[in-house]
């Protein structure tokens, strides 16, 4: 199929739908493939899913820009409402599915408030000592390390990165298997 | 992802445990052999409470939070 095919059929369908980007060797693809089986039936009628596979469709593999599976796009008439890379969980998952059911963004998971101030906490602690003990460059790395971890969710860097990372390492994990 | 298998005050304590003990060891409270082994294992109580998942606890099938 061309990427243009491709295109029309996503915009002329009646219904939402998730574009599940597979192939036969990649693990992390056959590891969430029955959940989402399981969504699509949950969803049934109300969001489609469209399995391609990645070897057999390159050229739609081009089109949507995709760098590495498994890669779930969720399409809301014709137009890309979210994109997971990587094996998600099955919370990950049914937030695409509800992406695409209302056509929103799914909302961003953030750290509950009580793990951030426990890691602010730490991380402040971590350095401080790292500070007192020399300084020592291991506890102030480390401090630096929790501390990134409390506020990771909200760095526009890190979440520009982590969908590559999360494909980079889908992808070692899929010539694994 | 793992899902955690630690309570909220079982977290914190792991985190004071391993502040403490990294304290003990860096600051040089405890010197010679004891304080290099303080200066490694408080780093676990302290990934282990952060985290919320202890891999001993998912050995033994024991937890101190709800199971999700």
């Amino acid at each position: 199929m061309t990427s243009q095919a491709f295109a029309d059929r996503l915009t002329s369908h009646p219904r939402p739908v998730i574009v599940d980007l597979w192939a036969p060797w990649c693990a992390p693809c056959r590891r969430i493939a029955p959940i989402i089986e399981r969504l699509e039936t949950e969803y049934d009628g109300r969001v489609d899913v469209w399995k391609v596979n990645a070897d057999e469709q390159p050229e739609v593999v081009r089109s949507m820009g995709v760098i590495g599976i498994p890669t779930v796009v969720a399409f809301n008439a014709g137009k890309e409402i979210a994109r997971k890379v990587g094996a998600g969980s099955e919370a990950d998952l049914r937030a695409m599915f509800e992406a695409a059911l209302l056509g929103e963004k799914p909302a961003r998971r953030s750290i509950a408030p009580a793990d951030r101030v426990l890691r602010l906490v730490a991380g402040a602690a971590i350095i401080v000592l790292g500070l007192s003990a020399g300084p020592s460059i291991i506890l102030l790395a480390a401090g630096g390390v929790v501390l990134f971890t409390a506020v990771a969710d909200r760095c526009p860097i890190w979440q520009a990165v982590r969908p590559r990372l999360a494909a980079l390492l889908g992808r070692r994990d899929g010539s694994a298997g | 992802m793992k899902s955690t298998n630690e309570a909220g005050w079982d977290r914190i304590v792991r985190v004071l445990l391993g502040i403490v003990l990294l304290y003990l060891g860096w600051a040089g409270i405890v010197a010679g052999g004891w304080g290099t082994f303080l200066k490694v294992i408080g780093f676990v109580p302290l990934i282990t409470g952060l985290i919320g998942f202890c891999p001993l606890y998912a050995i033994f099938k024991f937890r101190t939070n709800k199971a999700a």
